[in-house]
């Protein structure tokens, strides 16, 4: 089955989502929704559609999420502060240029206060840490320019204890290897320059061995292939510099495989329910991959390269040549 | 959303399902505002914390919900009752993530929730034994993770979780019953990666601290793992745990010594990918740290070796061809 990237389809997809008001799995999601936006608009970019959606009320709905009494960003109007979900407004507000809405003292304070005395970052007052939230930070600093204001050696030294046996990272000290993890440790490591922290061949080799024959990518030993690697793992051997250790034609098949092509939107695995956030892996994946009609995407951000580019933000990673033609 | 199918629906049948959804739908929408309402207003009553249970076993994932609660029960809850009291309010909370992560065992908010209620744990029961009531906390706590590793052995927020009350019970458990434990999590299962990696924190950490000697201790790793890839040869854990084990390469009798086993098992199983690859790697390792020891004869032998298993890796492992030939490339001129 040869099926090629239906992109007006996902398009109208992620257009539609937010649409249908009756959903009730949208209401119950309510606590990723900065996420899902962040997730839809970045698909759209690398899709070169980004005007399918309202640049006005998007910015506008970004600022209905700040809470005032933390002086940072809820996943949803009335939703408390988090990591993540400031991560995912301050990205969209840089697609969306307008970082100037946005009271930048206040969020880096926030960002700052939540680094915990091992270097860690925890979400929230609250205390999860997470070397997710780590990512979150230093992403977020970066795209602010507050860069200089974290303690990189206090950070990055959290990072090499998270370091594994197999050359990857867990979400926290002492925590197994799991690609998302990896990623996240890696392009932090990667926005600090500070990749010689990573054993390249020891963890190349792991995250190649993430391919199974059905040419999709998991996780960890032994896990199910799931689209949403195709970011992790893809992205991570992008910035290691070893895109080609794993067999690019048979994931593009895969990653397509995985279309609804009624619906729209891209699933975790061929058959099953899509949704946005394996939308924008498997989009993501794809254009890494150099498959064609994309645009290029920052692996290390997880936003357009191009956008990353211009702002003197990119690292030295590297994607395979985008084909003319699939 | 992760392995939910795509389903069908027939018109009648979607029809009625959006209509079930709707009741739900009203009623969970109406719950929310009622909450919501009260968090803004900083209500902190009885009535609101009920809520708060009512709609966070709707859905468990409403983050801030979770957090409106714990601050009903430190901005008022726990002022107004005696240590006694807040343990048994914690011990209910606990009950209420225990039901929860049955059925959602990798939500992240629900653990988080755990965590904090740990902390929350006052002194007691009195002053001469202010950690009793912590301990008794994390032996059930240790009792609950081992049950639901049971279930899903691979549930890495179980094992962060077992990996917290073991650091943080008064009353520490020795890191050797933490080594039974995963031996009997490996032997249960090959495959268990996550049993391997805890092994090998829980080992390096012996070493670190002189509990264990690390000679013998290696020894009867590699005896664990020899039988391990006896048994299995294609289960990639044991092979990168093998990796770390022979680690630098300082060793070199233990490193041929290896390499001689797994030639014998690559004797039995010649299409074995896993014995292929670890032939390259140590040869090369043996090449680059103890190759001044050996003749040019050998050393050549052994790079050709080499150079003819990464060929022969191209075709059985076609996936990863790129990576055979990068190392083709990089051998050490001998």
């Amino acid at each position: 089955m040869g099926s090629a990237l239906d992109i007006p389809l996902h398009v109208k997809y992620i257009q539609s989502l937010g649409e249908n008001k009756d959903d009730l799995v949208y209401h119950l999601t309510a606590h990723l929704r900065l996420n899902a936006v962040y997730w839809g608009l970045t698909a759209l970019c690398v899709m070169k559609h980004k005007d399918a959606l309202d640049r006005d009320e998007m910015v506008e709905f970004v600022m209905s999420c700040w809470d005032d009494e933390a002086g940072a960003f809820g996943a949803h109007p009335d939703h408390d502060a988090h990591l993540l979900s400031t991560l995912s407004a301050i990205q969209i507000l840089v697609m969306q240029d307008a970082l100037d809405r946005v009271d930048v003292p206040r969020i880096v304070k926030y960002i700052l206060s939540l680094q915990q005395p091992s270097g860690v970052f925890a979400g929230d007052a609250f205390g999860e840490i997470d070397t997710r939230f780590l990512y979150c930070a230093v992403n977020a600093l970066s795209l602010l320019g507050h860069l200089h204001e974290l303690d990189v050696e206090k950070t990055v030294g959290y990072i090499r204890r998270c370091r594994n046996f197999d050359g990857g990272f867990g979400a926290r000290e002492g925590a197994e290897s799991h690609a998302a993890q990896v990623w996240v440790c890696v392009a932090a490591l990667a926005i600090l320059d500070k990749l010689d922290e990573v054993d390249v061949d020891t963890l190349a080799w792991w995250l190649a061995e993430r391919q199974l024959p059905s040419g999709g990518l998991n996780g960890r030993p032994e896990k199910l292939e799931d689209v949403c690697y195709s970011h992790w793992v893809l992205s991570s051997l992008s910035i290691l510099k070893k895109l080609h250790w794993i067999n690019a034609d048979k994931l593009i098949a895969f990653i397509l495989s995985a279309q609804d092509l009624e619906h729209g939107g891209i699933a975790d695995r061929p058959g099953d329910q899509a949704d946005v956030f394996h939308t924008i892996f498997g989009v993501a994946g794809l254009s890494l991959l150099g498959y064609p009609g994309l645009d290029d995407l920052d692996p290390v951000y997880c936003m357009p390269a191009g956008l990353i580019e211009s702002k003197g933000l990119r690292k030295d990673w590297e994607a395979l040549p985008r084909k003319t033609s699939p | 959303m992760h392995g939910v199918k795509r389903v069908k629906y027939s018109r009648e049948a979607l029809a009625a399902k959006k209509e079930r959804e709707l009741a739900k739908l009203k009623e969970y929408q109406s719950l929310t505002a009622e909450v919501l309402a009260r968090k803004k207003t900083r209500d902190l009553t009885h009535e609101s914390f009920d809520l708060t249970t009512k709609l966070l076993q709707v859905n468990p994932e409403f983050y801030t919900v979770w957090n409106y609660r714990r601050n009903i029960l430190t901005g008022r809850v726990f002022f107004e009752r005696t240590p006694e009291e807040i343990n048994a309010l914690l011990s209910d909370d606990l009950s209420l993530t225990t039901s929860l992560l049955k059925q959602h065992p990798k939500v992240y908010w629900i653990w988080n929730h755990r965590y904090w209620c740990l902390r929350q744990v006052p002194d007691g029961p009195t002053e001469a034994d202010p950690n009793g009531w912590r301990q008794v906390y994390w032996n059930k706590e240790l009792f609950v993770v081992e049950k639901m590793l049971d279930a899903d052995p691979r549930n890495f927020h179980a094992w962060n979780y077992r990996r917290y009350v073991l650091e943080q019970m008064p009353v520490k458990r020795s890191e050797q019953s933490e080594l039974n434990y995963t031996r009997r999590k490996i032997e249960a299962n090959f495959s268990n990666f996550s049993a391997w990696h805890q092994r090998s924190k829980v080992l390096t950490s012996m070493w670190e601290a002189g509990k264990l000697d690390k000679i013998r201790s290696l020894e009867e790793e590699f005896d664990l793992v020899k039988n391990a890839m006896y048994t299995d040869p294609n289960d990639q854990s044991v092979w990168i745990y093998h990796r770390w084990l022979i680690g630098t390469g300082e060793d070199k009798d233990v490193l041929e010594r290896e390499i001689t086993s797994i030639r014998e098992l690559f004797e039995e199983q010649p299409d074995s990918k896993w014995c292929m690859e670890s032939l390259v790697f140590y040869q090369r390792l043996l090449l680059r740290k103890h190759g001044k020891a050996l003749s040019v004869e050998i050393r050549k032998r052994m790079e050709s070796e080499c150079l003819g298993l990464l060929s022969k890796l191209q075709t059985i492992d076609p996936d990863r061809k790129q990576r055979y030939m990068d190392l083709a490339q990089g051998g050490l001129p001998v």
